[in-house]
C-alpha cells in the first residue's frame, strides 16, 4: 500500500514536472505583458524530442551515452527523499537528506564529464563554470537544510519539517535556499534558461551535444529536479503537515496543499527572474556567499532556540 | 505571517550590503520600507487601531514612494560615478554584518529572556537593520550613502518602537515622517551643492578640507 502510495506520488511529480517549468515561463511572460508560449510547451519539446533521431559525436565515449540514464536515475531517486505530498510517504529507512545532496552531486558530476566529453569548447566551458557555482551552492543547501532538520530534531528529509512549525531560523534558512533554488534550477541572476548559445549560459552548455531522447531524458531530469526544490523550499517555508497520517483522504488534502505550495514559489520565481538582471559569472561567488551568511545565520539563530 | 515579512526586511537589508552602485542601493531601500509598510499594516490589523493605519500610509507614501524618487533624481541630476566606493567589498561587509546579528541576537536572547517567536524576529531584525544602517554610513564613500543609511536607521528605530512598545504616539509618528522627509530634502540639496563646490560627493576626501 505504502509502497504503491509511494510511486504514485513520484509519478505525479514526475509528470506534473514540466508543468511547473510552463507555468513559470507564462508568469514571466504575462508580467512582460507577451503571450509567450503554451503552458504545455515543455510536455511538446519533450515528446518532439522523443521522437527525434539521436546524433552521437564519434569522439565521445561511453559516459556520454551513459549520462542521461544516470542523471535522470539519481534525480528520480532523490524524488523519494524530499515530503512532495506527504511526509509519511517518503521512502523509509533508506537514507536521509545528505543522500538527497549525494544524489544530485552524482548526476551533476556525470552531467559535467559529459559536457567536456565530447571536446567542444562551450561545453567544457559549461561544465567549469557548473562545477564553480556548485562548489558555493552545495555548503549553503547542506547546511541551510541541517539547520532546520536539527531544529525540528529530524535529520530524514522525508519526515523534515512535520513537527517543526514555523520558526525564525526556518525562514532565515529558506531566504538562503531560495537563492539556492535560483542557482540550481539556472534560473536568472545565476544562469538564464531562455537563451542557448550565448557565452553567459550553463546548464544549457552542457547539453548542447545532446539530442533526440538523450536530451528528452535530460530536460525530464532538469525540470524534475526543480520541482524536487521547490517542494524542499516548500515544506521549509510553510511547514504544515497537512496528512502526517496515511489515510487517503489526507493524502488528498496534502496532494492539493502541494500544489498550492509549488504554484506559489512557481509565482515568485517568476517574479525574481523578471526583476532581477543576469550577474556576471564573478559577482555570483556575491549572491551565493549572501546565501551562505544566510544559512550560518540560521544556524544561530536556531542556536539560540528560535 | 509577521515572520514571513520580517525575514523580508531581514533580507532586503542585507542585500544592500552587496549592492554596489547607487541606485541599487535605493532600490533596495525601497523594498525594505515596502517590507516594513506591510508588517506595519500587519499590525495595525491586529491592533484595530484606526492611527497605525494612518501611520502605515503615510511609511508608504514617504519611504515607498516620495524619499527613494527624490534620491533617484538626485542621483540623476548630480550626475556623478554611479559606484558606491566600498571601504569593505561585499563579502566582508556580509561576514561583519553576521556578526551584528549575531551580538543583536544575543543581546535579544539576554535582554527579553524568553519570548514568542514574532517578538524575537522584531528585536532582532530592528537592531539587525539600526547597525547595518550605521554600518552603511561608516563604509561607503559617497555622501549620498549617509542619507540612505539613516533612513535605514531610522527604518529600524521605526520597527523598534512598533515591536516593542506597541508602536510610538499617533502625533510623534507623523512628526517622524515629516521630519525624516525634509531631512532627507535638505541633505540631498546639500548633497547637491557639495558637488557643486567641490565636484564630487566622496566622504574621505572631504576629510582634506580640516586643513
Amino acid at each position: 500500500m505504502k509502497a504503491s502510495l509511494l510511486l504514485l506520488q513520484a509519478g505525479f511529480a514526475v509528470l506534473g514536472a514540466p508543468l511547473v517549468s510552463g507555468f513559470i515561463r507564462k508568469v514571466k511572460n504575462a508580467l512582460r505583458m507577451r503571450r509567450g508560449a503554451p503552458l504545455g510547451q515543455p510536455y511538446y519539446n519533450i515528446v518532439k524530442c522523443m521522437a527525434k533521431e539521436e546524433v552521437v559525436s564519434e569522439a565521445t565515449s561511453w559516459i556520454f551515452r551513459w549520462t542521461p540514464s544516470i542523471v535522470l536515475g539519481s534525480t528520480l531517486a532523490a524524488l523519494m527523499f524530499v515530503p512532495v505530498f506527504s511526509f509519511s510517504l517518503s521512502a523509509p529507512g533508506m537514507g536521509d537528506v545528505l543522500t538527497l545532496f549525494f544524489l544530485f552531486s552524482l548526476g551533476r558530476f556525470f552531467l559535467a564529464l559529459a559536457g567536456l566529453d565530447a571536446g567542444s569548447a562551450f561545453g567544457g566551458m559549461g561544465s567549469s563554470r557548473e562545477m564553480f557555482i556548485a562548489s558555493f551552492v552545495e555548503p549553503v543547501a547542506i547546511l541551510s537544510v541541517a539547520v532546520v532538520a536539527g531544529h525540528s530534531a529530524s535529520p530524514q528529509g522525508g519526515l523534515m519539517a512535520c513537527s517543526m512549525g514555523m520558526s525564525f531560523s526556518g525562514m532565515v534558512a529558506a531566504a538562503a535556499l531560495f537563492m539556492v533554488v535560483l542557482a540550481e534550477t539556472s534560473r536568472i541572476p545565476v544562469d538564464n534558461q531562455e537563451t542557448h548559445l550565448e557565452l553567459t549560459m550553463i546548464h544549457e552548455a552542457m547539453l548542447l551535444e545532446y539530442s533526440g531522447p538523450s536530451l528528452a531524458m535530460l530536460e525530464t531530469a532538469a525540470h524534475t529536479k526543480q520541482l524536487i526544490w521547490f517542494s524542499l523550499l516548500g515544506a521549509i517555508l510553510w511547514p504544515w503537515p497537512v496528512g502526517s497520517s496515511a489515510a487517503l483522504s489526507d493524502i488528498a488534502a496534502a496532494a492539493a496543499f502541494f500544489v498550492l505550495k509549488i504554484i506559489l514559489c512557481a509565482v515568485i520565481v517568476g517574479l525574481t527572474e523578471v526583476s532581477l538582471a543576469k550577474m556576471r559569472l564573478f559577482r555570483v561567488a556575491d549572491f551565493l556567499g549572501l546565501a551562505f551568511l544566510f544559512s550560518v545565520l540560521a544556524l544561530v539563530i536556531s542556536g539560540l532556540g528560535y | 505571517m509577521t515572520i514571513f515579512l520580517l525575514t523580508g526586511i531581514m533580507i532586503s537589508t542585507y542585500a544592500m550590503l552587496v549592492c554596489q552602485r547607487v541606485p541599487a542601493l535605493i532600490q533596495n531601500f525601497r523594498l525594505q520600507s515596502l517590507f516594513l509598510f506591510l508588517v506595519t499594516l500587519d499590525f495595525a490589523f491586529r491592533q484595530k487601531e484606526a492611527g497605525i493605519f494612518v501611520v502605515a500610509g503615510l511609511l508608504l507614501l514617504v519611504k515607498v514612494v516620495l524619499i527613494p524618487s527624490f534620491l533617484n533624481n538626485l542621483v540623476k541630476k548630480i550626475r556623478v560615478d554611479e559606484r558606491l566606493g566600498l571601504f569593505l567589498n561585499p563579502l566582508l561587509s556580509l561576514i561583519a554584518a553576521l556578526f551584528l546579528t549575531w551580538g543583536a541576537s544575543v543581546f535579544c536572547s539576554w535582554f527579553l529572556g524568553t519570548s514568542p517567536i514574532a517578538v524575537f524576529a522584531a528585536f532582532v531584525v530592528s537592531i539587525t537593520v539600526v547597525l547595518v544602517g550605521f554600518f552603511i554610513m561608516v563604509f561607503r564613500m559617497k555622501a549620498l550613502t549617509q542619507i540612505v543609511g539613516l533612513l535605514v536607521m531610522e527604518n529600524g528605530i521605526f520597527l523598534l518602537a512598533s515591536a516593542i512598545t506597541g508602536g510610538m504616539p499617533f502625533f510623534v509618528e507623523i512628526a517622524i515622517a515629516f521630519d525624516v522627509f525634509v531631512c532627507a530634502i535638505i541633505t540631498g540639496i546639500f548633497m547637491y551643492r557639495i558637488n557643486k563646490v567641490f565636484t564630487h560627493i566622496e566622504v574621505h576626501r572631504l576629510t582634506d578640507l580640516k586643513g
